[in-house]
């Protein structure tokens, strides 16, 4: 009768066994764990990725020549183009480092840029992330800022041996330095809850006072160098309105963030080329 | 034999069904929908094997679905134990062979699962309307493809029982 008791409670004291040890496990176990079984999930995902890339490729490949010549026109129109902003981009480069030798300002955090493909979107109420397909084999540091061409795409929290992690810029724990553009005052954007309904927004607190945003002329926020993560100018979205804040000081209100942000396929990361110290970066 | 190797069959199978759904996940983001479903990955461990096997098989579960989703690690690894407990404690009651018991079984993990997850993740934006009203989107939506993801996972777990040769009833029968 005792055993068949015993028997009966053998989950619960399992559980309760679980519960101790998972408490007295040190931290490093666990990360050790949660390293070994994100490393070894990896493959798949790195794998699905490139077949999508085939798809791509066959998909395209099935487009007739007539096609693929205005393709290769437009590509040339665009090739010129970026050519020539390419060389105004390298004079007035010049121009700035002889007015700031000329000043003897401090140097800028310079970045490179490493593109990688996103190979999962994992976008709910309780956390909005994207996978990437680069890690610590092209040298993504933890931290480093996400762009595309709509501008601010996120920051990278988790680096894995092929795969990366970023926290995108609606997610309520991204946490960003920013300025309205042409006021140099800083102000804070954070993300928000999204309902999934409409476009993605994020919220910006510690406006000034005098700054005045509205429907018809709603202001660009954009990022800051002030963080140490982001180059400055970089689009984050737009406030159409702003009211007082909690502290009756400074003014707080929604942005509006570029739809695209949930349709990613290609993004760019920001390596700076000295190491970023989080503790330092983050504002 | 120290593990059941239906254990190590349905560890495969749960860790194919989260792949899956997330790669749906993946593709659904332009239409805002989420599926979560977990429910149906603790249900065949705990009414099919032995305790020990259970064991393995669940704790390897969460921690695969803890190292595959940005929640805290143990999150998972903890509510699948927890919610394996009472199912395993009960599962004679249950009937395995057929597919009504675990469907519903799946449905209550499930619901367990988001709301472990919401409490874990969004217990401070408990109170935003846009939270709320995403966290309803995804629970519907959820429990709506479970309708039909369910019965698919459980009758492919059995398939692969026979495929295998392996013993396709469970431990602890009433009749045994």
């Amino acid at each position: 009768m005792a055993k068949l008791r015993l028997d009966r409670i053998k989950p619960l004291v399992a559980l309760c066994a679980f519960l101790i040890a998972w408490w007295i496990i040190p931290t490093t176990v666990k990360s050790f764990l949660k390293a070994s079984f994100s490393e070894f999930q990896a493959p798949a995902w790195v794998a699905t990725s490139y077949l999508n890339d085939l798809e791509n490729f066959w998909a395209r490949r099935s487009h007739s020549k007539v096609e693929l010549i205005e393709a290769g026109r437009e590509v040339a129109r665009a090739k010129s183009l970026y050519q020539f902003n390419s060389q105004r981009k390298e004079t007035l480069e010049n121009e700035i480092q002889r007015l700031e030798a000329i000043l003897n300002l401090p140097s800028r955090r310079e970045f490179r840029y490493e593109v990688a493909r996103v190979v999962r979107r994992d976008l709910n109420a309780w956390w909005q992330q994207i996978v990437i397909r680069k890690g610590k084999d092209f040298d993504i540091p933890a931290g480093a800022a996400v762009v595309f061409s709509g501008g601010v795409v996120g920051r990278v929290v988790e680096v894995g041996a092929f795969t990366s992690r970023v926290e995108l810029v609606t997610s309520p724990n991204f946490r960003m330095a920013a300025n309205f553009e042409g006021d140099e005052r800083p102000v804070v954007y954070q993300g928000l809850p999204q309902s999934g309904f409409g476009d993605p927004l994020g919220a910006v607190h510690d406006a000034p006072q005098d700054v005045v945003a509205s429907t018809q002329r709603p202001l660009k926020l954009l990022s800051t160098r002030l963080g140490g993560t982001f180059p400055p100018g970089l689009m984050i979205g737009r406030v159409s309105w702003l009211e007082p804040g909690n502290t009756g000081i400074f003014q707080a209100g929604e942005v509006e963030l570029d739809a695209r942000l949930l349709s990613l396929h290609e993004v760019a990361v920001l390596i700076p080329l000295y190491p970023i110290d989080l503790q330092d970066d983050v504002p | 034999m120290f593990l059941d190797p239906r254990g190590i069959l349905l560890f495969g199978a749960n860790a194919l069904l989260l792949y899956l759904t997330m790669l749906i996940n993946s593709a659904l983001v332009g239409w805002s929908i989420y599926l979560l479903m977990l429910g149906p990955m603790l249900v065949f461990p705990a009414l099919y094997l032995p305790h020990k096997s259970y064991f393995i098989c669940t704790l390897l579960t969460g921690l695969w679905v803890d190292a595959a989703l940005p929640s805290g690690f143990g999150l998972f690894t903890f509510g699948f134990l927890f919610a394996g407990a009472f199912i395993f404690q009960m599962r004679i009651r249950f009937r395995a062979e057929c597919n009504y018991h675990p469907i519903f079984l799946a449905h209550g993990v499930n619901f367990f699962c988001i709301l472990l997850l919401t409490l874990a993740m969004g217990a401070t934006f408990i109170n935003n309307l846009g939270f709320c009203l995403q966290v309803f989107v995804t629970s519907l939506a959820s429990h709506l493809a479970l309708l039909i993801v369910a019965p698919w996972f459980f009758n492919f777990e059995r398939m692969l029982f026979v495929l295998c040769r392996l013993d396709s009833e469970p431990e602890d029968l009433p009749i045994r």
